[in-house]
Formats: C-alpha cells, sequence, structure tokens
C-alpha cells in the first residue's frame, strides 16, 4: 500500500518552512494557513488560523527526511510516522505544543512525545 | 463514535474489539457511519467532484470511462479500506452506468464476508489484530481523520530496525545541497510513482550535523543508485555504502548541540549580528516553541545622525523601520554609536517628538521598543550566542547600574556564575584554599592539592577530618578568602590589583531575588571586598577571580596602548613621560617637571620610540651626543644620575633612577646640563684596560685621531678604535644610510639603504633596508657595493672600499701629506686610498678599514706578498687588523717568527702604528708580530735585492710601490716612478721612508710621536721578506735566510726578538691550501679555437705571444711545431666553413721542413718561421713573469694591456694576479717590442686578473 495520501511537498527554497510540532511534517507556513497539518489538523486546527501556526510548528528542526512510503518504511517507524501522510519529515523538531494540545492528547489517553528526541525509552 | 477510533492505543483497540466480535456486522456498519462521519468535512467537496465526473462521464467514451474507472480506484484505495467500502456503498446506487465496477466491488463485498464468515473460526485475538491492522490503515483516511498518535506507546527501543527492515544507504552528495536532493528525491518518487519504473526507496534523509551525504533507506543499492540517477549534486559514483544495522538509530538520533535548551530568562547571551553584533544581551523571555527569545539590551542610537542623509526628519517618519533604525542608528557601517541607555529626552531632541511614541512604560522608536533604557527586541534563536558568552563584570554593571531596584532582580549573578564556572575552574590551583558548598561534604574547608580535570583533591583542613584527602567535583567549590587575606585579584578589570580582604559576602543582595534553583549556583561565587594596595580603595571582585597572594604591587604597567616611561604628547606644548599607571589615569611628569594625572583620552598622541626618541639628538654639557639610555648626570645641582629615557627637541632629557622615589623616579632636566657618568669610550663600550694608557698620551691620542675615522667604523681595533670612538664619539658605521647594491647571493642587484650594521670587514652584517618591496635583509657587508652618485658601485668593505676614508671630521687633515703624496703615485683617484679607484683590488690603503692595514694592503696588491696571496682576495683580513687572516693569526700565535720579520718599522708607521705602542706594545705581542706579518717586505725584499734602498719599506705602505718603482728603477734607472716618488725609498735612507722625508713627519705627529721605533728599525726588513716569500712559496733563499736584524729601539719595546724569519711549517700549509681554495674555486678559462680573431684583441694582435700545441696529436705538420711559441703577424676571420687560420711567426729555432711545407712556403715563401697555423693549434702563452705585459683575453675588460704586478704562479691556470691597466696615452709604439715596461709612467689601475684570460705579449 504505498499509494497513501501525500502532502504537498514544499519547494525546496523555500525560507518558511516549518515543522509541526506534534507530527513533525515540514510544509511551508501558507501551506499551514491554507491547509492545516495533513496528519493532526483535527487536534491542532492549525488551517486558516496563523497565531496557531506559530504556536504549533516551527523553523527549528533538524534534518530532513522523505518519507515516500510511510508503512514500509523503518525510518518511519522509528520516527512514529509511519501512519502518516507522505511528504517531509523533519528529523527532529524543537519545542513542544502549547499545552493546551497537551491536556487535549491527554484527555485522549495519547501519550505526547515531544519531537525533540528529549525523551527515547 | 465508534470505541475504536475512540482509543488510539492498541491495547484498548484490542479489548473493544474484542466486545464488538459478538456483533461483526453491526460493527462494520458502525465503522462505515465512522468514517463517514468522520469525512463529514470532506464529503461535500467530494461529493460535489464525485457528481461532476459523474455529470461529464456521460459524455465521455468508454476510454476516458476506463480510465476514469483507474483513478477513481485508486481515490477509493486511497482512502483506505475501510473509506473504500463506505463510498463505495454509499455511491454505488448512484453509478449507475458503472455496473462492472459495482459488480466488482460487490464480489469484494462477498469476498469480505466470507472471510469474515471465517473469522468466527479464527481466534479473537487474530480477528482483533486483523481489525487493529484494518483500522490502522484506516487512519490514513483524509487529513482530518483523527489524531491518534499512533505508535506513540510502543517504546523507541522496540522500534529498532531488524533485517527484515529495508537498509539505508549513505549516499555522497554535494555539500550544502543536501537538503534540496531530500526534496528532489521526494518530488522524484512522487512524479514517478506511476510510470513504468517507480522508484523504489523508502525514504530518505539527511542530517544537518552530517554534511555532504544523505541517507536513503531501500532494499537495495541498486536501487538507491536508480533513485540518485540524474539527481544533480549526488555522487552515486563516491560509492553507495551500507549503514550498519546498529547504527541506523544512531543516524536518527543525532542530536545537534545547541544551547537553546537552556535558555531561560535572565541568561546572557551575546548578539550576532548587526550593529549589536558581539554586545550582551539579557534574554527576557521566551516564546513557547523556544525559537524566539525577546532580550534587552543597551541601545546604540546615534544621537549625532549625519545631516547629509536627506534630512533627519523626513527619515524618520519613514515607515519601515527596519531600513530608518539601521541608518539613523549606524551612520557609517565602520563605526557604530556608543553603547547608551536609552533617554526619551536625548531622543526627542535630535529625532523629533514625533519618532517616539509612549506606550505604557516603553517607548516606541523606530519600532523598537525601549524601556527603562533598555531595548527589548524578539530575536530569533539562530542570532544570537549562547556559548562562550563570558560576560564582564562592566558590561553587567551597565545592565545593573541604570536598573531601578526593581530591575535589580534582573541581574542574576548567579547565570554569570553559571557561565564562568568553567572559567572558574582554571582559575583553581593548588594551594587554593577552598570551601564545599554544596554536595554532602558542604561547608568543608580544605586546599587544593591536586587538580584533575573535574576533580579536585582537597586536604580537609576540618581537625576531625585529620587531613583526609578528599576528592571532589571542581564545580561544588569555590574560593575562600577571609577578611586579612592578602590577595591578587586574576583577571577581570581589576586584574593585578592586591590589596587587603577586609570583607566576604555571600552575595545575599543576588540570592534574595533568586527563590529557583539558581539558589545553590549562588553560592559559588561570594563576593570579596578589598582594599587596594594602591589606589587604597575598596574594590570588590568575585572570589573566583581572586587569588591569595604575597606580592604589593602594580603589574599594570600598561594602560592601553600607553606603557609606563612612554613619552606622549598632552597638548601642543606639553609633553610627558608616564610615571606611574593606575587603572584608567596615568601621572604625568611634564617637560617642565610638573606632575600631571591625567586619563588616557587627555593624551594627544604617543610619541614613538621610533620617530623621536631614538633619533632626537642632544648634546651634553661637553657637546657630546646624548642618546636614549645613556646614563647620564646632572653637571650641577643636585647631580642627579639617570638614564635617559627620553629626549624632547634636543632640550629636555627626561632621565630615570630607581633609586628616587619622586616621580616614580623620573626626573626632567635640561639635556645641557647633563654630563656622561661613563668616561669616554661609553659606546664602544669595550676599554680593554691598556686604554687609559691611550688617553694619556696624547700622541697616541692624536694619532687616533688621525686615523680615527677609519678606526671608528671597526670598534675591534685596538685602542684606536676606542680613542678614536671617544672623539668622534658615536660609533655609528658610516655605512649607515648608504646606498648599496647587493652584489650576491639571493638578493643580488637589490638597491638598498644600510640601517644597521654589525661586526667589521667583509664578513660583518649590514642590516639594508631594500628599496624594493620595503624589506629588511641581513647582510654580509661583502656582499655589498656602495652605490656611488656617478653610478658606479665600490665594495663596502675591504678593498677598493675607501669611500669611509674621505675625510669628514678632519681626520684626514692630519693625513694630509701621505694623501698628497700618493695623489702624485699617479695612481689616479686613488687618493687617500689606493685602491680604491683602481679596479678595487689594491687592498692598499683604501683596503683597509682600520687605516692601519697599510702593509698589507700592499701585500695584496703586490700580490706576492705571502699574505698577498691569500690577501689580494680577501681583503678583509687586512681590513680588520689581519686578525682574521688564519694565517696571520697563526703567526700572531707565534711571535717568533714574526718577530723576526715585524720588526719592519715601516710597517709600525703604515699601520696602526701608533697604537699597538701607544698601548704598550708589551701587552700584545700578537699585535706587534702582526705588525712585522703585515709588512709589506716582500718589496722590501725586492727592494734589497735590487739594490733599492731599504728604506722603501720604511715608506710604509708606499714602501710597496716603492719597490715596484725600485724595480723599475734597476732596469730603467728611473728613479722617479710613479711609485717611487713619494716612498723615500729611493733614498734608500735606512731610517726608513717615513723618517727620511720630513714634510711626512711633521703633519703626521701621530705617526712620528707615538712610534719612534717606526723610523729606526729598518734593518729588520730583509728578514721580513724572507718570511712572506716563504708563504708564498717562492723560493727566495737569499731573504729567508736573513735573519732578522733587531734595531736597538726595537728592544725597547721589548716585543721583538731578534728571531730569524722562519715560517713556521703549519702556516705554511695554512697559507697553501688557502691559495688552493681559491684557485679551485674558479673555472678555467679555454679560449676559443677562433679566439684570435676576436675583435677586442685585434689592437694587440701582433703583440701575442702564442703556443702552438696539439699539432702532435693531429699529425699537423708532423707536429714539428707543437710546443714552440709563436708571434701572432695576422689574424683575420674567414668564412664560417673554413678553418681559421692566422699568420705567426714562430720563435725559436724551425724544425727542419717536412713535406708538407707547401702551405706555408705559399704563405710567406720568404721567411721560415712565418707561417699560417690553423687557430686551433694557437693557445695563448700565459703570462708567468711579473712586470711582463698581457693582453686580456676575456671578461670585461678583454683587449687592455696590463702589467702583471705580481710574479705568477706557474702551475695554477686560474690564479688571480695583479695587474695594472696600461694607459694607452703612449701610443702602440712605445710599447712596442721590447715591452717597454719603463715606459709605461703612472700606469692604470690595478687589479686581479685570472692568469688564463691573459695572453702574454712579446
Amino acid at each position: 500500500m504505498s499509494d497513501a495520501a501525500s502532502a504537498i511537498i514544499p519547494p525546496t527554497k523555500s525560507r518558511h518552512l516549518r515543522a509541526c510540532l506534534l507530527c513533525s511534517i515540514i510544509q511551508t507556513s501558507s501551506d499551514f494557513r491554507n491547509i492545516g497539518c495533513p496528519n493532526c489538523e483535527e487536534i491542532l486546527q492549525l488551517k486558516d488560523n496563523p497565531d496557531r501556526i506559530l504556536a504549533c510548528t516551527t523553523s527549528y528542526y533538524d534534518g530532513v527526511i522523505a518519507l515516500i512510503d510511510p508503512e514500509a518504511s523503518w525510518v518511519a517507524r522509528w520516527q512514529r510516522t509511519a501512519k502518516y501522510v507522505r511528504g517531509m519529515y523533519a528529523a527532529r523538531v524543537k519545542g513542544r505544543v502549547p499545552e493546551d494540545v497537551e491536556a487535549e492528547l491527554d484527555s485522549r489517553g495519547i501519550k505526547y512525545r515531544p519531537r525533540d528526541q528529549s525523551d527515547q525509552d | 463514535m465508534s470505541d475504536n477510533e475512540d482509543s488510539p492505543p492498541r491495547r484498548k483497540l484490542y479489548d473493544d474489539d474484542e466486545d464488538d466480535d459478538s456483533e461483526n456486522e453491526g460493527s462494520e456498519q458502525e465503522e462505515e457511519a465512522a468514517a463517514e462521519d468522520d469525512g463529514n468535512r470532506r464529503k461535500p467537496k467530494r461529493a460535489k467532484h464525485r457528481h461532476k465526473r459523474d455529470a461529464l462521464s456521460r459524455f465521455l467514451d468508454i476510454e476516458a470511462e476506463v480510465s476514469d474507472e483507474e483513478e477513481e480506484e485508486e481515490d477509493l484505495s486511497s482512502d483506505g479500506e475501510a473509506g473504500f467500502i463506505t463510498k463505495e456503498g454509499a455511491h454505488a446506487d448512484s453509478d449507475q452506468d458503472e455496473d462492472d465496477i459495482a459488480g466488482l466491488h460487490h464480489a469484494r463485498v462477498d469476498k469480505r464476508r466470507l472471510q469474515e464468515e471465517n473469522r468466527t473460526e479464527k481466534s479473537a485475538e487474530e480477528i482483533a489484530r486483523e481489525l487493529a491492522d484494518r483500522y490502522g490503515r484506516g487512519s490514513g483516511f483524509g487529513s482530518h481523520r483523527r489524531f491518534t498518535g499512533e505508535m506513540s506507546e510502543i517504546p523507541q527501543r522496540l522500534l529498532m530496525p531488524s533485517v527484515h527492515d529495508a537498509s539505508l544507504w549513505q549516499v555522497r552528495v554535494k555539500p550544502g545541497r543536501e537538503r534540496e536532493i531530500v526534496f528532489s528525491l521526494m518530488r522524484k518518487s512522487l512524479d514517478l510513482e506511476y510510470t513504468s519504473k517507480p522508484l523504489s526507496i523508502f525514504s530518505a534523509f539527511q542530517r544537518d550535523s552530517l554534511p555532504g551525504m544523505i541517507y536513503v533507506e531501500a532494499r537495495s543499492a541498486q536501487q538507491v543508485n536508480q533513485a540518485c540517477n540524474g539527481l544533480v549534486g549526488v555522487y552515486p559514483s563516491r560509492g553507495i555504502h551500507l549503514v550498519p544495522i546498529d547504527e541506523m538509530a544512531l543516524l536518527l538520533m543525532i542530536k545537534k548541540v545547541d544551547g537553546g535548551e537552556k535558555v531561560v530568562p535572565g541568561t546572557w547571551v551575546r548578539l550576532k549580528r548587526g550593529k549589536y553584533a558581539g554586545d550582551l544581551a539579557q534574554v527576557v523571555d521566551v516564546t513557547e516553541n523556544g525559537e524566539e527569545v525577546g532580550v534587552r539590551f543597551v541601545p546604540r542610537i546615534d544621537l549625532n545622525p549625519r545631516e547629509d542623509d536627506g534630512g533627519g526628519r523626513k527619515r524618520k517618519k519613514t515607515p519601515s523601520a527596519a531600513n530608518t533604525s539601521a541608518s539613523a542608528m549606524n551612520p557609517t557601517s565602520t563605526s557604530r554609536p556608543p553603547q547608551r541607555l536609552f533617554n526619551f529626552e536625548e531622543v526627542v531632541k535630535v529625532y523629533g517628538r514625533n519618532t517616539v511614541s509612549k506606550r505604557g512604560q516603553a517607548y516606541v522608536f523606530l519600532g523598537d521598543t525601549y524601556k527603562d533604557g533598555f531595548i527589548e527586541k524578539d530575536i530569533k534563536l539562530n542570532s544570537i550566542i549562547l556559548e562562550d558568552v563570558n560576560p564582564t563584570l562592566d558590561e553587567i554593571t551597565m545592565f545593573s547600574n541604570n536598573a531601578n531596584n526593581l530591575e535589580e532582580s534582573m541581574v542574576d549573578l548567579s547565570i554569570i556564575a553559571e557561565a564562568s564556572r568553567k572559567a572558574a575552574l582554571a582559575v583553581l590551583q593548588p594551594g587554593d584554599h577552598v570551601e564545599v558548598f554544596q554536595g554532602e561534604q558542604a561547608g568543608l574547608h580544605g586546599t587544593v592539592q591536586e587538580i584533575h580535570g573535574d576533580t579536585l583533591t582537597i586536604i580537609a583542613l576540618d581537625p576531625s577530618l585529620h587531613s583526609q584527602k578528599i576528592d571532589l567535583p571542581a564545580r561544588s567549590v569555590r574560593k575562600r578568602f577571609k577578611a586579612g587575606d592578602h590577595v591578587k585579584v586574576m583577571q577581570g578589570k581589576n586584574i593585578g590589583e592586591t590589596g587587603l580582604v577586609v570583607s566576604v559576602s555571600d552575595s545575599h543582595s543576588n540570592n534574595r531575588n533568586s527563590d529557583n534553583e539558581n539558589g545553590g549556583a549562588m553560592n559559588e561565587n561570594t563576593i570579596v571586598t578589598f582594599i587596594s594596595d594602591m589606589s587604597m580603595q575598596e574594590i570588590s571582585v568575585f572570589s573566583k577571580d581572586l587569588r591569595e597572594a604575597a606580592e604589593v604591587g602594580n603589574t599594570t604597567n600598561v594602560v592601553g596602548e600607553y606603557e609606563l616611561h612612554d613619552l606622549v604628547q598632552l597638548d601642543l606644548e606639553t609633553v610627558g613621560v608616564i610615571y606611574k599607571t593606575h587603572q584608567s589615569s596615568f601621572l604625568i611628569l611634564t617637560q617642565h617637571s610638573q606632575s600631571r594625572l591625567v586619563q588616557p583620552h587627555q593624551i594627544s598622541l604617543k610619541k614613538s620610540d621610533k620617530s623621536t626618541s631614538l633619533h632626537s639628538i642632544a648634546t651634553d654639557s661637553q657637546g657630546f651626543e646624548i642618546r636614549v639610555g645613556d646614563m647620564m648626570k646632572e653637571a650641577e645641582g643636585e647631580q642627579r644620575k639617570g638614564r635617559v629615557l627620553h629626549i624632547h627637541q634636543s632640550h629636555y632629557a627626561f632621565l630615570f633612577n630607581r633609586d628616587y622615589t619622586e616621580n616614580g623616579g623620573v626626573f626632567v632636566t635640561r639635556a645641557r646640563g647633563l654630563v656622561s657618568t661613563t668616561p669616554k669610550g661609553t659606546l664602544g663600550g669595550k676599554l680593554p684596560p691598556g686604554a687609559d694608557l691611550t688617553k694619556m698620551n696624547p700622541a697616541a691620542a692624536g694619532g687616533a685621531q688621525g686615523l680615527g675615522p677609519l678606526n671608528t667604523n671597526t670598534n675591534a681595533n685596538g685602542g684606536g678604535g676606542l680613542v678614536g670612538s671617544a672623539i668622534g664619539r658615536g660609533p655609528k658605521d658610516r655605512l649607515i644610510g648608504a646606498h648599496v647594491v647587493v652584489i650576491k647571493g639571493p638578493h643580488k642587484g637589490y638597491v638598498g639603504i644600510v640601517k644597521d650594521t654589525n661586526g667589521v670587514g667583509l664578513t660583518g652584517i649590514a642590516r639594508v633596508e631594500l628599496n624594493t618591496g620595503n624589506k629588511m635583509i641581513s647582510i654580509e657587508k661583502g656582499k655589498l657595493h656602495r652605490k656611488l652618485p656617478n653610478g658606479t658601485t665600490e665594495p663596502v668593505e675591504g678593498p677598493g672600499a675607501n669611500w669611509r676614508r674621505q675625510p669628514t671630521n678632519g681626520s684626514y687633515s692630519s693625513m694630509g701629506p701621505p694623501s698628497k703624496s700618493f695623489s702624485v703615485d699617479g695612481s689616479g683617484n686613488r687618493t687617500p686610498g689606493w685602491g680604491n679607484a683602481s679596479g678595487g683590488r689594491t687592498p692598499g690603503w683604501g683596503g683597509s678599514g682600520g687605516g692601519g692595514r697599510t702593509p698589507f694592503g700592499a701585500g695584496g696588491s703586490g700580490g706576492r706578498t705571502p699574505f698577498g696571496a691569500g690577501s689580494g682576495r680577501t681583503p678583509n683580513p687586512y681590513a680588520q687588523n689581519g686578525g682574521q687572516t688564519p694565517a696571520w693569526n697563526t703567526g700572531s700565535k707565534t711571535p717568533n717568527p714574526y718577530s723576526a720579520g715585524n720588526q719592519t718599522p715601516a710597517w709600525n708607521v703604515g699601520s696602526k702604528t701608533p697604537n699597538p705602542y701607544a698601548q704598550g706594545g708589551g701587552s700584545s705581542s700578537a699585535w706587534n708580530v702582526g705588525g712585522g706579518g703585515r709588512t709589506p717586505n716582500p718589496y722590501a725584499n725586492k727592494n734589497n735585492s735590487s739594490s733599492s734602498g731599504t728604506g722603501i719599506w720604511g715608506g710604509a705602505t708606499p714602501g710597496r710601490w716603492g719597490s715596484d718603482n725600485d724595480r723599475d728603477k734597476d732596469k730603467d734607472g728611473d728613479g722617479g716612478g710613479g711609485w717611487g716618488s713619494p716612498t723615500p725609498a729611493g733614498s734608500g735612507s735606512g731610517v726608513g721612508g717615513w723618517g727620511s722625508d720630513s714634510s711626512w713627519n711633521a703633519p703626521t705627529p701621530a705617526f712620528a710621536a707615538p712610534t719612534p721605533s717606526a723610523y729606526a728599525p729598518t734593518p729588520a726588513i730583509p728578514s721580513t721578506p724572507g718570511f712572506l716569500h716563504l708563504i708564498n712559496g717562492y723560493a727566495n733563499p737569499g731573504f729567508g735566510s736573513t735573519p732578522a736584524i733587531m734595531d736597538p729601539m726595537y728592544s725597547d719595546y721589548g716585543n721583538f726578538a731578534p728571531t730569524p724569519a722562519i715560517m713556521p711549517p703549519e702556516m705554511f700549509e695554512m697559507m697553501k691550501s688557502r691559495a688552493f681554495m681559491d684557485q679551485f674555486t674558479r673555472d678555467e678559462y679555454v679560449p676559443s679555437p677562433a679566439w684570435l680573431t676576436d675583435p677586442g684583441l685585434s689592437s694587440h694582435l701582433s703583440l701575442l705571444r702564442v703556443r702552438i700545441t696539439g699539432t702532435k696529436r693531429d699529425k699537423y705538420l708532423d707536429g714539428v711545431y707543437d710546443g714552440l711559441h709563436a708571434r701572432v703577424l695576422a689574424a683575420t676571420k674567414v668564412g664560417e666553413n673554413f678553418e681559421q687560420t692566422a699568420l705567426v711567426k714562430i720563435e725559436g729555432k724551425v724544425p727542419a721542413s717536412t713535406s708538407s711545407d707547401a702551405a706555408s712556403s705559399s704563405d710567406n715563401p720568404s721567411d721560415a718561421n712565418e707561417r699560417s697555423f690553423p687557430m686551433k693549434y694557437l693557445v695563448p702563452v700565459y703570462p708567468s713573469y711579473q712586470d711582463s705585459t698581457a693582453v686580456i683575453l676575456y671578461g670585461p675588460r678583454r683587449g687592455s694591456k696590463v702589467k702583471i704586478r705580481q710574479r705568477p704562479d706557474e702551475g695554477n691556470r686560474t690564479e688571480l694576479v695583479v695587474v695594472e691597466s696600461i694607459v694607452e696615452s703612449h701610443g702602440g709604439s712605445s710599447e712596442g717590442d721590447t715591452g717597454g715596461l719603463g715606459k709605461d709612467k703612472g700606469g692604470g689601475a690595478f687589479w686581479e686578473c685570472q692568469k688564463d684570460w691573459m695572453c702574454v705579449c712579446w
């Protein structure tokens, strides 16, 4: 099943690339604004919400992963992005999601894992 | 809502599934419903799309439908299984046209049902797993599907790669393009997805910390290669390397070390770029995502904006704050305004009221917010520096000083302590008294025993611990001081201050505000207050910057660019010398003897040593020159002594004497009122014990004065040099400042100016500033030629270097007579110096820089003097007292042989005469010997042999020439030869030339007075020559054997033993070897076969004496002529194809005519001796006799005629022979057949010529 939905692949040279703090997908800020985060829009509500985008995405990330076949890829599994759409992901994202998101995740019983590799078990 | 969807964790899923197990259908339907529900937002859009497509599809042909179908399939499949089914169900009815498809789907559904039925046979867990799989996949549904945070429960370690996973491959790429290439791979894979050759890689990634490589996840390297093919900047050719499985995870776990995490409010950071680059800033807050920090720092507002940029007002109103603020605050990129807290009034005054608006407590000016004087700004994390901030106390005080009490809390010293923790570590040293402030041992005191990295070993001072050694982390201790300790500041603004500790505080004021974990760190540094030993002021510093020190003192002699004892200009009229430095001020003694306290900015400039002091010259009360560094004392008044620090305007002298406490030992006085504390010779510096004698002997002094200029150049001289320097005041080599050209070595051809000299003679070193490239080189003087105004050059040292002696300070006047006489001698411009003009070779007088060396010089030019052999080439030895020539030295050590020769009074006269003797000849027997050694004796010999008066020698220098002349006289009977004339030799008086000629004696008391011996001891002469001849290897038994006859006068001196002249064998060897050395360093000159046709030789062609050689080998004319000499009659160049021949007249017995005589008879049948000879058989005959004439065949003087002035050595072709150029004015006729040596009056320059460059004349 390689034909999963794919995120918009941002232009390489874009200066406004940002990574989602929750799923680490990389998009331009305008894409975040237009379509939101393809993986976590339901919880982050980024679409048309620039403030939210600023809070939930960051331009501080390290390493770019081109995730072509998330399900088959070990890299995706390791990064816990195997169930996400195809696209560009960051290997490491600095920062944590806002507290309300964390609370929401918590209420859903989802363990929040910051993408900054600060806690690896 | 389905439970499934709601419960992301697997475990839950599983449970739910079990619950649902009984009603599969139901769950399925629910699922569908859920899916629809989930897809709510998307549905309208989708339905619309769908509808449109359906409407269109009616008008499309079957193929289009097919393709449409496919697309549909993709769409559906991409929606995931659950969605597929759902939608299929939802739309199946409406899609009337797509029966087939519907059928297909029904089939699928059927199949599914079948499976579901089978499921009942499966275990519940299996079913659950299936479901989980299904739902898991289904979660890829749309962009708005519910976020489930998949897998976040699984520990990372369980995600480690296994062998079943695809491998990672490392691919080299162009550094800097890693990210771009990863993006390209992504796009490429999407582009090629539905082509016949889709990429089969799973992922690709790049890490910022691994430049130049990307990693591709794929099953095989081949797939990687295929993926990378065609991408610019990827270098698969450099290898696609498999990443070991255990390293795969590490690649993704790389954590870039960045301090972003530790940015907390209060942290000190530095700004990276812009106008404030490098400025310290304090973090005020950090944005949630941590990418921007709010910092505050001291603004740099330009309060003097330039007027020229379109009027400030207009500019200020420009809305684009970025630009204006940049221009307003940074008028030029080179200078930035100083740091200054924002002041509303000032800014308004300069920029106008409209530019500043007030918002609450803050002002907004040009888009920036200013609060409490600071600028507050949100800055991206990557434009601040977090590491190695090391704020200085100065910078921090800028934040603290201006802050009110409230703000004080912002200055958290703990953070500084934190930042400088490492630095503090380095400050700890064994022996430091420390106390432990954290950890188990908190409160313990001890002294540091050892330091191992971060671990300290301390010896506890607590008596209960019995001096136990304890290892501690270094960061847990702090230096401990108590009141009364004497401490020294090791770093910071107050570095170097020492003082007594008066209080130690735990910086409570800061602790008060730190209620957090910083409290612990607070304790690391206490603030120690001590009273400075120097300023008697209280100074507070961190304890880490202190250490106990016994010394008291001010180590800060340098403030800014000014140093203790610098001469500085305060204003136009006032200069002063810094005699004390404080932290930021100086005490300066002005030239008016006033003491002033000045700040560095009050100093208008520092008078650099180079430009002023070093070259400023003043004269003392006795008219002597004062130089910086001289020890002087006041001639009157307090008679203070001191070392000259500076001389100002040749009038004021600043002196320093550490014995005076007043003004730091610096005092100022009039230069005119000073007198040197060191009696004469300060500058020479090397006063031999005998020097006093010299001074006391007026005659000697006079003599020295006469020779002064020469001697002063060579400090190595004996007393003469000293006396000379005392009088001449200043050993400054006159070479300094001379324009010279380098004649040897890598800098050959470079022109420069001599800046300094060290040492005398050819081996002395001169520092030459090259005209090119502003470069200083050190080079031996022997490699320098002086450039004369007329464009010619001459050696700066050694023979031919006469320039030094150009009369400058009248010393020459005393030499007057001799110089006159010399000029008479016809050697042209050699006045005073022999050597100088004439080919530069004659070491003569001129050669001897020291003045004394005359005899040698003579010898050298004579060529034959034993010394000459060596000396001819190396004028040095002679120039330098002769002391340098090995031969000479040897000689000096063995007084005897020399003493025999020594005695020539002439020698004494000529050379340094006065001095050695004046100094008490007894002290330097070697020297005397030397004197003897240098005697021109050889000439004396000749004179003797020629029955000319022994007195020649007496003539001292000229004597040598005199000898030649005498010779001539012998031949010609002409006593008035050019050379002879000055020499008393002609007179033959036993008293020596000088003595006999009153005119010489009179003007030069120097000569006459101190060395009475000079005149007397003529008899000694004969002996000397013998010795010298021996050296030369000349068999001159007659002379050699002559015992030296001691004149009674000499015996007075006791230096000269009447030993016969005997050459010590070793010396002989030495001389010989030296000669050989010289010989073999030159190349032999082989004349070309057609050498006789050289146009340069044409005028002398008929004089040339040639030898016939090589005919035997070639059987030319049976070789009968081989070895015979011949006179060239004619030689003309013929065509290249023909053999060059010359008409020669063969001298000597003509061998019997052979059968092959035809040629010769045809050439000149009348004379059997004249015949034509191929030139290749004719070689030049080298001169072998002194005074023979020769023609130069080669070299710059080719074609000129010379007279041999030195008897050539027979065996050696390349020997250098002293020759005298023959002035051609006499016309060819006079030089005719017999050579007419005697008629060559005057002669030309003397120089040296390699023997085989010459062809002797008939």
